[in-house]
């Protein structure tokens, strides 16, 4: 399907127009009937592998277990946020209107006013009004997990420092950041108390000031890797693609198959990418969950307003493991990137990678996870660029 | 019939009119046939895409105010073509009227002043950064395609670093500070986008007609865009006049940033990333051309594209046509708006006189 | 600052440089000629989704010629309408970029992944291996063609008639040059280096289409060509030259203790900041007498 999908394309290369003809239409048309969710995305939109694909997928989700009928708008600027949602609003034939990122909270607080019937949920943000569910998340948390892991194993492979390779500094960005570095430092701590000897590990990390031009993530991680990186954070959504260009690059050249040097995912379960034995893990923030989890509410009509957090305990933020590995191949079958052929070789891939890192990493990973989870260890977290300032300050970790 | 045509023919401005709606036309149909190919149904789409944009009074509302930014920065381009440059520094002059816009926020200004401080401010810092390129191309005769578009980025760049740092909210990391109450246009329709910001759009697009085709300086900058050459000749000053292009260029993007703030709502202030402001330069260039570089025909091209934009929404919405083919179409216009057979087209038509073609075949036969 | 660590930085300049010059050495055969296509971006983003389609399907050399042939194709219409027809060149290619920009993200959304498409990596253009990096074919040819070019315009036939109709459409026609051909087909063959750069984003360097994939490189290249005052050897340098300060500012954030003396922000400025300085110094450049205007027999 997807070959001849191609080829048609491929064809269109030189006769531009014609190719298209044979493909179908991907978005279904908004229905009459109720029991409709509309979703807005920011300008991001969709394809970012991260967080706005996340937001779908848990529309999907709802669609085809709740029966709901769904319709999604995105953005082509700024401008689109406000009419965008109060079209879905003015409408009347939506139940609900999610609303996906920060960027959108200041529309939905305006039109949460002017349509004080209409619910709506906003992911990223808390907007303070009567008909809307806020859903945050702690990504700190579970950076902190792989930022442990990162100094772990980087420490174990011998090499000096970790990197992370942000997007635009926003506040959603200095949770990620914040809790990575406490986890290098924790993970930093528990090599020294395992093996007797502190190693020390650095952290090299970038504001590449785009979540778009795939080529800075690129150079940023080609940039780390050899400042000595073993494993690099991809925080800024679709620059991943060009995270794992550089890994995958570094990983041919020094011959080999598998990292290291390895990515380290966001946001979805990106340890598929790559034919599953590059990316170490991922840093889940499960949009998808939070999503589902409030159309569900709606239909079953105990949709509460407030706001909601989510972290390690309730499973709003996750380290990726196995079964969410099966679950994420789907997710990239789906979206075209890989094909049904390479689950095999990319389980089998993953598992070999798994294994290759000592077994008491993973059971010290384990061992902060549930410590985060009991509130014996405290992440602690960023919201203003002082507060990064400041965190930055208390933990160095040699830059 | 002839007497009528010919009528017709004397209007000013019908014939670039004339030729803007055709060309409006033939990239819809083009359109319509790319999306007849993906299988969406064009009837559908185009219906849903003009009942958005002007099938009700909020679909006008959403049209005017997606083209307040637009008609600035769309003279911005035009004043300068008209003097002959090719100043695309709109975007970047933008983002620093923006910014000046939100910095007078930080200033001590009694609130019956604030508006129109805000205003002035932003302006001139639109025009300060556009007097760069000016000075670049006339002092070292550096191109203005080259230097605008690095100053551009430039601006990307500072704005990020103001956004992060002197302009950031104390509540809000995600976000500048806001523009007071005081320095902001209110809303004309509730419940819509459309605020009085519009107004500052049109009067400055009147006063540019007014400068370029009732001065002196509008004289010789026109002069010297059509014909430079000639216009040295009768002694004008290239470079004073370059710099009048430039400036008028500045002000205006320079405006299109602080009235995007302080006129539309809900934030009034720039967000990270500056989402709200990005491309309005752009897609002015494109209005301009649609609009024939007139600052009269910019109006009426921004309100086409204003409601292309806001239509594209419920297109999706309604037909689920996904919003990037609005992008498409206005491609298609443009290039449809590039061949001036377009123009002999509609001069045939208007001999398509079955009338004088009767005559014609019968003088011939003579 | 280890040799790998610079090597690796000389590398990645040379593989931004490639777009650049590609894109930029084909602007300068057109303008040449008389024709100024702003819609390198355009271009640029369109064959890269057809050069990507093409290489998931034949491979990479058909990726690398479906690419060439969009560039061709688009740069046929824009010749066609800017000679024969006598359009406006600037609506043209403000159009194209226009088009590319929806056309792109609208494909991708039909082809089940919005917002982007990995290239599989058996259908990536194969690297050369060195002991310091590996390195793109097309760093090669971006390298040469420049010479290749600049060879063209001064030392052949074909060369002196392209400037001919660019500087003296009217002499030029005189003598029985066929001006709009020529015009038309030195734009077409500009237009597919471009195209040819767009592939080389998606099947070799970044190895995916998004719908920004192009990032404003098209916009350099067109810099790039008003830096080199029309000398394609000079299209090389200004590549290069922007290729290293847009990668040694991402590479100089990464160091520790960089971001701290200098804000990011100003350290991602330097390319653009370094170019300004660049063309000020240099100063004026001649241009076409004819460049952007149709030629009409009066």
């Amino acid at each position: 399907m997807l070959q001849s999908k191609i080829k048609l394309l491929a064809v269109l290369g030189l006769i531009l127009a014609v190719g298209f003809m044979v493909l179908p239409g991907g978005v279904t048309a908004a229905a009459q009937t109720k029991g409709q969710v509309a979703m807005v995305l920011d300008v991001g939109g969709r394809g970012d592998l991260s967080f706005n694909d996340m937001g779908f997928k848990g529309l999907e989700e709802a669609a085809q277990e709740l029966g709901v009928k769904t319709v999604v708008l995105q953005s082509a600027s700024a401008a689109d946020y406000l009419p965008n949602i109060r079209n879905a609003a003015r409408s009347g034939k939506n139940e609900l209107i999610i609303a996906i990122g920060f960027l959108l909270a200041d529309a939905v607080n305006q039109v949460a006013q002017e349509f004080p019937k209409q619910k709506f949920a906003i992911i990223d943000s808390v907007v303070d009004q009567p008909n809307v569910r806020s859903i945050v998340f702690r990504e700190n948390e579970s950076s902190a997990l792989v930022g442990a892991l990162a100094a772990m194993v980087a420490a174990q492979d011998g090499f000096k420092k970790v990197g992370v390779v942000l997007g635009i500094p926003i506040p959603v960005l200095f949770h990620f950041e914040a809790g990575y570095r406490f986890g290098i430092d924790w993970g930093n701590k528990k090599y020294a108390q395992v093996t007797g000897t502190n190693p020390n590990v650095g952290l090299l990390w970038t504001y590449t000031g785009t979540f778009s031009d795939i080529a800075k993530g690129k150079a940023s991680t080609e940039a780390q890797l050899k400042l000595g990186a073993g494993l690099v954070y991809n925080v800024a959504g679709p620059l991943g693609i060009g995270d794992l260009e550089a890994i995958s690059e570094a990983i041919q050249q020094a011959g080999h198959q598998a990292g290291p040097p390895f990515m380290i995912g966001v946001d979805s379960d990106q340890d598929w990418m790559g034919g599953g034995n590059k990316v170490l893990a991922s840093a889940m923030k499960r949009v998808d969950n939070a999503t589902f989890d409030v159309i569900k509410s709606v239909v079953q009509g105990n949709f509460q307003p407030g706001t909601a957090s989510q972290g390690l305990d309730n499973g709003g933020v996750a380290f990726s493991r196995y079964a969410n590995l099966l679950n994420f191949i789907n997710f990239g079958i789906n979206a075209n990137a890989i094909k049904e052929g390479d689950r095999g070789t990319i389980i089998k891939n993953w598992l070999e990678m798994r294994q290759q890192i000592p077994y008491w990493i993973w059971d010290a990973v384990s061992e902060l996870e549930v410590k985060i989870m009991t509130g014996k260890v405290t992440v602690p977290t960023a919201n203003t660029p002082d507060e990064i300032q400041a965190i930055r300050k208390q933990f160095p970790l040699g830059g | 019939m002839a007497r009528l045509s010919a009528k017709l023919a004397a209007i000013p401005g019908l014939r670039p009119v004339g030729e803007s709606s055709l060309a409006g036309l033939i990239g819809m149909i083009l359109g319509a046939l790319l999306l007849l190919l993906y299988k969406f149904n064009p009837l559908l789409a185009y219906e849903s895409l003009f009942a958005g944009g002007f099938g009700s009074l909020y679909g006008w509302a959403e049209s005017l105010a997606n083209a307040t930014p637009l008609i600035l920065t769309a003279l911005t381009f035009a004043v300068g073509l008209r003097g002959g440059l090719f100043n695309i520094g709109a975007e970047g002059q933008v983002y620093v009227g923006a910014l000046a816009a939100v910095a007078t926020g930080l200033l001590p200004v009694p609130a019956a002043l604030r508006l129109i401080v805000t205003l002035v401010l932003a302006l001139a810092a639109g025009a300060l950064w556009g007097l760069v390129p000016a000075l670049l191309k006339m002092t070292r005769g550096v191109h203005e395609v080259i230097s605008t578009i690095m100053l551009n980025w430039i601006a990307y760049f500072f704005a990020f670093y103001l956004i992060a740092h002197t302009l950031s909210s104390p509540l809000n990391g995600s976000r500048t500070i806001r523009i007071p109450p005081a320095a902001r246009f209110g809303v004309i329709l509730p419940g819509t986008d459309l605020n009085y910001g519009i107004l500052v759009s049109i009067l400055l697009a009147l006063l540019f007609y007014f400068l370029l085709w009732r001065t002196t300086v509008g004289f010789e900058l026109r002069a010297v865009g059509y014909n430079p050459r000639a216009a040295h000749y009768a002694g004008m000053d290239e470079h004073s006049i370059g710099h009048w292009a430039f400036l008028l260029g500045g002000v205006s993007a320079g405006l299109a940033g602080a009235v995007q703030l302080m006129g539309r709502p809900p934030s009034y202030a720039i967000l990270s990333g500056i989402p709200q402001l990005l491309n309005l330069g752009f897609d002015g260039i494109g209005v301009a051309m649609i609009g024939r570089n007139h600052p009269l025909g910019i109006l009426l091209a921004a309100v086409f594209f204003g409601g292309l934009e806001a239509g594209g929404r419920t297109m999706e919405l309604v037909a689920g046509v996904p919003l990037e083919m609005v992008r498409v179409v206005e491609g298609l216009i443009l290039i449809a708006l590039a061949v001036p057979e377009l123009g002999r087209f509609l001069t045939y038509l208007r001999h398509l006189n079955p009338l004088e073609l009767l005559s014609r075949q019968r003088r011939r036969a003579d | 600052m280890s040799s790998a660590y610079l090597w690796g930085l000389l590398f990645f300049s040379l593989h931004a440089m490639v777009p650049i010059t590609l894109a930029a050495v084909g602007e300068v055969i057109g303008e040449t000629a008389g024709l100024f296509n702003i819609g390198l971006e355009g271009i640029m983003l369109t064959a890269a989704l057809t050069g990507a389609l093409g290489a998931t399907q034949g491979g990479w050399p058909l990726g690398l010629l479906v690419g060439l042939a969009t560039g061709l194709l688009i740069g046929l219409i824009f010749g066609l309408i800017s000679t024969y027809a006598k359009g406006d060149q600037l609506i043209v290619g403000i159009g194209v970029n226009l088009f590319a920009l929806g056309f792109v993200a609208f494909g991708l959304t039909l082809l089940g992944s919005p917002g982007f498409y990995i290239v599989p990596a058996a259908s990536r253009l194969p690297k050369i291996h060195t002991a310091v990096g590996n390195l793109s074919p097309l760093v090669l040819v971006a390298v040469i063609l420049p010479f290749l070019v600049y060879w063209l315009l001064n030392y052949t036939q074909l060369g002196l008639k392209l400037k001919a109709v660019g500087e003296q459409p009217a002499a030029a026609d005189v003598a029985g040059l066929r001006v709009n051909a020529l015009r038309l087909g030195a734009t077409a063959c500009g237009a597919a280096l471009a195209g040819l750069a767009g592939a080389y984003l998606s099947i070799d360097w970044l190895g995916s289409v998004t719908k920004e994939i192009s990032a404003g490189r098209g916009f350099i290249a067109l810099a790039t060509v008003v830096f080199a005052g029309l000398n394609p050897l000079l299209t090389l340098l200004g590549g290069i030259i922007f290729g290293f300060f847009d990668s040694l500012a991402t590479w100089v954030a990464n160091i520790p203790g960089v971001k701290e003396a200098v804000p990011w922000q100003m350290i991602s400025m330097l390319p653009y900041v370094v170019t300004l300085l660049v063309v000020a110094v240099i100063g004026r450049v001649h241009f076409p007498s004819a460049l952007g205007k149709p030629y009409s027999r009066e």
